[in-house]
């Protein structure tokens, strides 16, 4: 599976090298992160399968599915969502890197902790306002158009996604804080800044899946880089 | 100004929305600018459905929503939505909203979002427009694909039609290749939405129901306010009826004419067969939604009475 | 401080988190935040405000992700991760070499019109550029070409899979914009064919003018000519579904985006495709939709407060109210995109900018259909530029032998090519307009 390691390292049973605990939450999490994300994917599945239901039953049956874009709409909290925390831990949320690349050991650790730092802020206040926003639609009622969904399961999924991304931001900031007090240890749970020639080998793994080896080996070697 | 309202629209300023720059506006010049209600159109401050939700937050003063769009957060103006009430012009749709506003029952269920309606956008009676044969009679409604949202498309079911989900935005498209053989909307809609171009006949009188849209103020914030602003404001309401109701009613001219010049066929049913359709489709959804209403501890049986005494 | 201060104030604070290397998402999500406690606490006191602005915030991830027109981009996305399972690259690839290589530098041509065609099936720049390296580059080499040229028609060619539908990037522009996503698709079509055709035309100019640079590819016979076509049906029935029931509307943007996921599925198993490549698929298709979901739900947090603080309107104000030709401050507007383009990604950018910038163009007078294939243009030819142009840097990547210089100095004519193309779009905007028009009549 890829990318089904954790950032730096793999197995949260031996926590025999530097900052064990760290590693074990990383690896715990990790798992979690895993589950939400195939979770995603096969909602992304379920989507396309029931878009050919939807077009099908349409245009051969005259029988549309009842409500489609209802159930679509609700069912996309899932995908757009549940890979939030994933996608963070393998350092897949957009970035620009010009001039951290050029920034190395306490310097680097102190903007990379203070900007996971200002991050988690944004996160605990979008957790607390989120699970606001599904507590309204619990307490007071909400519905879809047009055939009377409930809406909060779906708001619910945004507060329970966030918080999880939540906890991998806490353990990558104490990855980073580690290096920031001991610059010469070796990172741990946290993504480490790919080059322009790494981010390139990356989409083509991506373009060209296991032509290239196999893709799990890859990433994680990527995600080695020291 | 010294006290500023922002409003929570959404799309662009048209016909829909025209009571609300009128109630700016007489606010504006009553208060001699001291109390500014500024619109924020393109559902800049929060998209449609979570008007209700904005208001509750407190995150701006005033907003705009229709009560179909979230069924379940406002259960008890639902009953202005419901299929074949009758309604024969805006005059008396303002009537009944009115009516229907001053209840108890709604004041307490918009009282739960901390809002409180200041009027209502009254709307027509929606009807189809459609492409390929036109029905003749409501039998040839049955199979046909229609996009009809909520109760209309209740209703609608009750004759054989097939409610099929389009965006507001696709609809023109989905009429053009036949994804949908006719869709439902009131008359500035149709316009908006380009329908007519793409259909090739107009029910005039189907009038399966309509949607409900208050306009509504944030509890506290209307509380705060100074006798001489919400004097101004509460003044200023009839007047933007007034408005609003001239200008629909140029809209509406607009609309005909343009029916004319697409040369649309008009579908007319007649009495019997109105009357058929309003005993399959009217009274038992009726039933359902008193029904609801009931599990939901509102007062169904008083709203709708209300609003059936009122229509004779 | 005016709210309209305060929005300038923190855009400028977006700019140095950005800068910073905070990931775009989070960084206008951040500030979106922080505007909205700022507004909010100068209107109601800290103690209330506070609590308006993280209600206010916390309302928006999942009222913006719901979204049904977004739905849409994970379609797309898994499109392109199966399309190089699916196998479809060879004998595109061997179709275009037959009709087109007798043409000077033929074969280079028919990798220009092959990735053209993969576009169709690919909605990716970089993975297009990544999957012709490893198809066409052998082959332009075996006949002679030289590496700088074979690599630089890769690289280019890979931007074309952005313009011809599907693709990501158009979706976001369109939702961004509230402009309809099946219009965009479509008006996308045609300019990336005029694209094609002027890379292609480049090619061969270059040629003629160095015999050795490309040399001429054999002819081939009509009898192999036809029998390479039917290795390209998959294709055609890909693009027939998706380019068909986006133009004649039979199915909604998200439908076609399924049907022909559902299709390209399809062929993949066929072809051979197990579970352990369709799951790998999928993980990947997920984290890629959760990046643009965040990164949408960012921006729009932020664009909630531009809206409370009334910028986009006064932006807007200002750039009408210059003293100097439309077409001035548009070509300004562009050369600014092609600055930050040659630093950030395409997305990034296009979320960042559009919520200031496009309210001011399209009160400059021009189409927004058109405004979006033109900044998108815009955000591929930065791939093919220096310092980060990442197609250059993935046909290296997967060519070792070619050092990335080597195919940023390919690349150069393409370059020119973007701008004459750029150039021949804002002289001529019906080629834009002309098919998207077409599905209204
Ligand atoms: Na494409
Ligand atoms: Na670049």
């Amino acid at each position: 599976m890829p990318g089904s390691s954790t950032s730096i390292h793999p197995d949260p049973h031996t926590p025999h090298q530097d900052a064990p605990t760290l590693r074990l939450w990383d690896g715990w999490v990790a798992k979690i992160e895993d589950s939400f994300n195939a979770l995603a994917g096969l909602s992304i599945l379920f989507l396309i399968l029931l878009a050919v239901v939807q077009v099908v039953g349409r245009a051969v049956f005259n029988t549309p599915v009842p409500g489609f874009i209802d159930f679509v709409e609700q069912s996309m909290a899932l995908f757009a969502f549940l890979g939030i925390a994933y996608t963070q831990r393998l350092g897949g949320h957009i970035r620009m890197e010009l001039i951290l690349s050029g920034l190395s050991g306490r310097v680097l650790w102190f903007a990379e902790a203070f900007a996971t730092l200002l991050v988690l802020v944004l996160i605990a206040a979008l957790i607390n306002g989120s699970f606001d926003h599904f507590l309204r639609s619990w307490n007071l009622g909400d519905s879809t158009i047009d055939i009377r969904l409930p809406t909060w399961p779906s708001k619910l999924v945004v507060p329970i996604a966030l918080s999880l991304l939540w906890l991998r931001l806490i353990i990558q900031f104490a990855g980073y804080a580690r290096l920031l007090l001991a610059p010469d240890k070796a990172p741990v749970a946290v993504p480490l800044i790919e080059s322009i020639k790494e981010h390139a080998q990356h989409e083509i793994e991506d373009a060209l899946g296991d032509e290239t080896g196999d893709i799990s080996n890859k990433s994680q070697s990527r995600e080695n880089v020291q | 100004a010294d006290v500023t309202w922002n409003v929570s629209l959404w799309g662009k300023r048209r016909a829909f929305t025209e009571h609300v720059e009128k109630l700016a506006e007489l606010v504006n010049a009553k208060t001699n600018g001291t109390f500014e209600i500024k619109l924020h159109y393109g559902a800049a401050l929060s998209k449609s459905r979570e008007n209700l939700d904005g208001i509750s937050i407190g995150a701006f003063e005033m907003a705009q929503f229709c009560a179909s769009y979230h069924a379940d957060k406002n259960p008890s103006i639902t009953v202005l939505e419901l299929p074949f009430l009758g309604v024969p012009d805006l005059e008396t749709q303002i009537k009944l909203d009115k009516l229907v506003y001053a209840t108890d029952a709604v004041k307490k269920d918009l009282g739960r979002w901390n809002a409180e309606i200041l009027m209502s956008s009254p709307m027509p009676q929606y009807n189809f427009v459609g492409r390929g044969d036109a029905p003749k009679s409501l039998k040839d409604f049955e199979g046909m694909r229609v996009r009809a949202l909520g109760g209309v498309g209740a209703a609608m079911k009750t004759i054989g039609a097939v409610p099929t989900t389009v965006t507001a935005s696709e609809t023109y498209q989905a009429i053009e290749s036949g994804t949908v053989q006719a869709a439902s909307f009131a008359p500035h809609a149709h316009l908006a939405f380009k329908t007519v171009e793409a259909g090739k006949w107009y029910t005039t009188n189907l009038n399966p129901g309509t949607v409900n849209c208050p306009v509504v103020a944030n509890t506290d914030a209307l509380a705060a306010l100074s006798d001489d602003h919400k004097k101004a404001l509460m003044d200023s309401i009839d007047e933007a009826y007034a408005h609003y109701v001239a200008n629909y009613a140029k809209l509406n001219e607009k609309f005909a004419a343009e029916l004319d010049k697409l040369g649309i066929e008009k579908v007319t049913f007649n009495a019997d067969e109105l009357a058929a359709f309003k005993a399959a489709a009217g009274k038992p959804n009726w039933d359902k939604w008193l029904a609801d209403m009931k599990a939901k501890g509102v007062p169904g049986d008083d709203l709708f009475k209300l609003v059936q005494d009122n229509l004779k | 401080m005016t709210p309209f201060d305060i929005g300038l104030l923190y855009t400028g604070l977006l700019l140095v988190f950005v800068l910073m290397g905070m990931r775009v998402a989070f960084a206008a999500g951040l500030i979106g935040f922080l505007g909205l406690a700022t507004i909010f606490t100068m209107k109601l006191g800290f103690d209330k405000g506070i609590w308006v602005a993280i209600k206010m915030a916390g309302t928006i991830p999942h009222s913006k992700s719901v979204t049904y027109a977004l739905s849409l981009l994970p379609t797309f996305i898994l499109i392109g991760f199966l399309a190089f399972h699916a196998g479809l690259t060879k004998k595109l690839f061997e179709a275009s070499k037959r009709w087109l290589g007798w043409l000077p530098g033929g074969m280079g041509v028919a990798t220009i019109f092959a990735t053209a065609g993969f576009a169709a099936v690919s909605g990716a720049s970089v993975a297009t550029a990544a999957v012709f390296s490893r198809v066409a580059i052998p082959e332009m080499l075996k006949e002679g070409y030289s590496k700088p040229l074979a690599a630089g028609v890769v690289a280019a060619g890979g931007t074309l899979a952005t313009l011809i539908p599907p693709s990501t990037i158009l979706v976001i522009y369109a939702i961004i914009v509230e402009q309809s996503v099946g219009q965009l698709l479509i008006a996308g079509f045609i300019p990336g064919m005029v694209s094609a055709l002027i890379y292609g035309g480049i090619v061969i100019g270059l040629a003629m003018w160095k015999k050795d640079m490309a040399p001429s590819t054999r002819t081939y016979s009509w009898v192999e000519k036809f029998s390479a076509v039917p290795g390209t049906f998959p294709i055609l029935i890909v693009v027939g579904i998706i380019f068909g029931s986006l133009y004649l509307g039979l199915a909604t943007p998200t439908e076609a985006g399924s049907l022909g996921a559902f299709v390209i599925l399809v062929i993949a198993l066929w072809k051979g495709m197990r579970w352990k490549q369709l799951s790998q698929a999928l993980h990947e298709t997920a984290k890629l939709t959760a990046m643009i979901f965040t990164i949408i739900w960012g921006v729009l947090l932020y664009v909630r407060f531009l809206g409370f603080a009334g910028l986009p309107e006064a932006f807007k104000n200002f750039i009408t109210s210059l003293d100097q030709p439309a077409i001035v401050t548009l070509l300004l507007i562009l050369l600014a995109y092609a600055i930050l383009g040659m630093f950030m990604d395409a997305i990034g950018m296009l979320l960042l900018t559009l919520p200031v910038v496009y309210p001011a163009v399209i009160a400059l007078g021009y189409d927004p259909i058109w405004f979006g294939i033109i900044v998108v243009k815009m955000a591929e030819l930065c791939l093919i530029t220096p310092p980060i142009g990442l197609n250059c840097f993935v046909v290296s990547g997967v060519r070792p032998d070619i050092p990335v210089q080597d195919v940023f100095k390919g690349a150069t004519p393409f370059f020119f090519a973007d701008v004459l193309t750029v150039g021949v779009l804002i002289a001529f905007p019906s080629i834009v307009l002309w098919l998207p028009q077409q599905m209204f009549n």
